[in-house]
């Protein structure tokens, strides 16, 4: 246990000396607050820039605070999860790569605690980023458009948050799994759009995916009522994050980690 | 200018401030940093031009690891 | 008594053999110099023994421990290239190594400061490793390797990448380190073996052709060389020479030539004859050694 510590606090420091810790929250605040911004202004920039003729109307529905707030987690399912990717592929690959992993592992270390020592310390700040951005879009959208009840948000954070997870847990069994961290990256990001995609358009066969949580974060911001396959659906996320890691472990320790 | 009138500025005032912080700490870290992926002067540029998105995209695939 | 026994060690990458059933034993505290080419197998062979490579075939055994367990704490690796975490300084580097090895926080701090003091790098201690030149990286790989104290030490050509200064002072560490533990280090040059080893294992193309002790190899190979000036071209003296049963070789070269024979005694008295009997005109003659160099070729070529 005391080793898995000085391994975590490792992360820690490399995540501090590389200003993870300072970018990614920032990021993830200024992907939140982007949209209850633009769709709140922008009827008034479209007004400023005068690019309409005289007499016409410019009629926009008005947005709902709910649909403003799903909206930033569309910038997540995207943005966030592209940059979880890109970040976070070199984690054990990079090591690998650069043949550090070779000083590390030549000592006594449990290649258990080597991989869950980095996944732990990329989920705590995937889920900082991800609450301190989610909540500055709940913020900005309460101002703008109308105040989201505080545990609905909780709510919300806490499912979208498994999601991520996963998504994480995918990219780090990709990372042990190649020796190119760009490699590991782009199978982790293909595979995680196309899963999303097949269970977009699948809903009905698919619904304890994943890939619905989303959905599911929506229907119940929406309708404030959980839809009917949120918890199995929940328990199959924690399942798939449990088994990737495990997954990562036992792929690692088969492999040699000769040049 | 009546939209920067109506604009509600303790809203827009945070973001401004973190979008210079980001920016501030790509530009340290460029300059300390031996190597990025691409050349340097690229990612100073991006870095510089590019608002918001630019020092995302520096740490993210600019900056170089080890 | 043997610290580590090795036993039918093979060592496949697909379908290429490259280790091809090793056998041998370290004995406790003892400085074994591992030889060969580059290419021979000398990587391999200690990736093998620190557990980053898996055997194909055989098995190594440590003394008193269960067969096929973790000996990794048993175990100080330095690789021929060794890469740190660059962002670190190379106190925390130790610190950090040294708790991985089970050292508890004080005491990871006390020994590395120890060690940085040991290896000569304690003035660059705060400094980060990616600031670091290829000597600095060397004395920092062999501080992590010995941090916990392991009782096999190995060192995959250690000194080859430093300057004749740096080479001085990494094999009088190592003289120090035969002292607390047993070292296994490999290299191509002879001389370093030499200088700090008492056997050696001599690996070529996979298999160790020749092992011992220093003083059986240079018993064995053992030969003189006779080296002659003419000032004249050197092979029309030498034809009656070339047959003679005592001579190993004779390279010539115009007018110089050398005389190869592990009977010094013989063939000293039948060329002295020969020369006062057909006048040769000679500028030089010599007795001397062969290098190890020499010999290293020898054993290869066999």
């Amino acid at each position: 246990m005391k080793q898995w510590f000085t391994l975590l606090n490792k992360e820690f420091l490399e995540m501090a000396r590389n200003y993870k810790w300072i970018w990614m929250p920032i990021t993830f605040i200024l992907l939140g607050v982007m949209d209850p911004l633009t769709t709140y202004y922008l009827p008034e920039i479209l007004n400023s820039v005068g690019g309409l003729p005289e007499g016409a109307i410019f009629e926009m529905p008005e947005p709902s605070a709910q649909e403003v707030f799903i909206m930033s987690l569309g910038q997540y399912q995207m943005i966030g999860i592209l940059i979880i990717a890109l970040s976070m592929m070199a984690t054990v690959a990079g090591e690998r790569k650069s043949g550090v992993a070779q000083l590390i592992l030549v000592k006594p270390v449990s290649y258990f605690s080597y991989i869950t020592s980095k996944w732990a310390a990329a989920l705590i700040l995937i889920v900082v980023s991800l609450f301190l951005g989610m909540l500055a879009s709940w913020y900005y959208t309460g101002v703008l458009f109308e105040f989201i009840p505080f545990g609905t948000f909780m709510e919300s954070f806490g499912l979208y948050s498994l999601w991520l997870i996963l998504v994480l847990s995918f990219v780090i069994l990709c990372s042990a799994m190649f020796m190119q961290p760009v490699a590991a990256g782009m199978v982790a990001l293909v595979t995680v759009f196309i899963s999303t995609i097949i269970g977009g358009s699948f809903q009905h066969l698919l619904e304890w995916s994943p890939t619905q949580l989303l959905p599911y974060v929506s229907e119940r911001l929406i309708t404030e009522k959980w839809p009917e396959h949120v918890w199995p659906a929940t328990g199959i996320t924690l399942t798939m994050t449990v088994l990737f890691v495990l997954l990562a472990i036992y792929i690692f320790k088969r492999k040699e980690l000769a040049d | 200018m009546e939209l920067f009138a109506d604009i509600n500025w303790a809203l827009i005032a945070p973001i401004l401030f973190i979008q210079v912080i980001l920016l501030v700490i790509a530009v340290i870290d460029l300059i300390k940093i031996e190597k990025t992926n691409g050349p340097k002067w690229v990612w100073a540029i991006v870095i510089l031009m590019v608002n918001i998105i630019g020092p995302i995209l520096y740490f993210v695939i600019g900056r170089r690891n080890q | 008594m043997p610290l580590v026994t090795v036993e039918n060690l093979e060592k496949s990458f697909k379908d290429l053999r490259v280790i091809k059933g090793l056998n041998f034993q370290l004995e406790n505290g003892k400085c074994v110099a591992l030889i060969g080419a580059n290419g021979a197998g000398k990587t391999t062979t200690l990736k093998m023994l620190s557990g980053l490579l898996r055997p194909t075939k055989g098995k190594i055994s440590f003394a008193g421990e269960k067969q096929g367990g973790d000996h990794r704490r048993l175990i100080g690796y330095l690789p021929q290239h060794p890469v740190f975490h660059d962002w670190m300084t190379a106190r925390e580097f130790l610190e950090y190594v040294g708790k991985l090895s089970g050292l508890p926080t004080k005491k990871a701090k006390e020994r590395s400061a120890e060690l940085l003091e040991l290896v000569g790098i304690a003035d660059a201690k705060n400094r980060r490793i990616g600031k670091f030149s290829g000597g600095m990286k060397q004395r920092l790989g062999i501080a992590q390797a010995i941090i916990h104290r392991p009782k096999l030490i190995m060192l995959d050509e250690p000194v080859s990448a430093l300057d004749p200064f740096g080479r001085r002072e990494v094999l009088e560490l190592l003289e120090k380190l035969k002292k607390e533990a047993t070292v296994l280090f490999s290299t191509h040059i002879l001389n370093d073996a030499e200088e700090v080893c008492e056997s050696i294992l001599f690996l070529h193309n996979g298999e160790i052709i020749e092992s011992g002790t220093m003083d059986e190899f240079r018993e064995k190979y053992h030969q003189s060389k006779i080296d002659l000036v003419f000032s004249q071209e050197a092979s029309s003296f030498l034809k009656t020479l070339s047959k003679h049963q005592q001579i190993d070789s004779i390279q010539m070269e115009g007018n110089k030539a050398s005389i190869y024979t592990e009977n010094l005694k013989a063939v000293k008295e039948v060329i002295l004859t020969l020369a006062a009997k057909e006048n040769w005109p000679l500028n030089k003659y010599e007795i001397g050694s062969i290098s190890l160099e020499d010999v290293f070729m020898k054993v290869v070529q066999k």
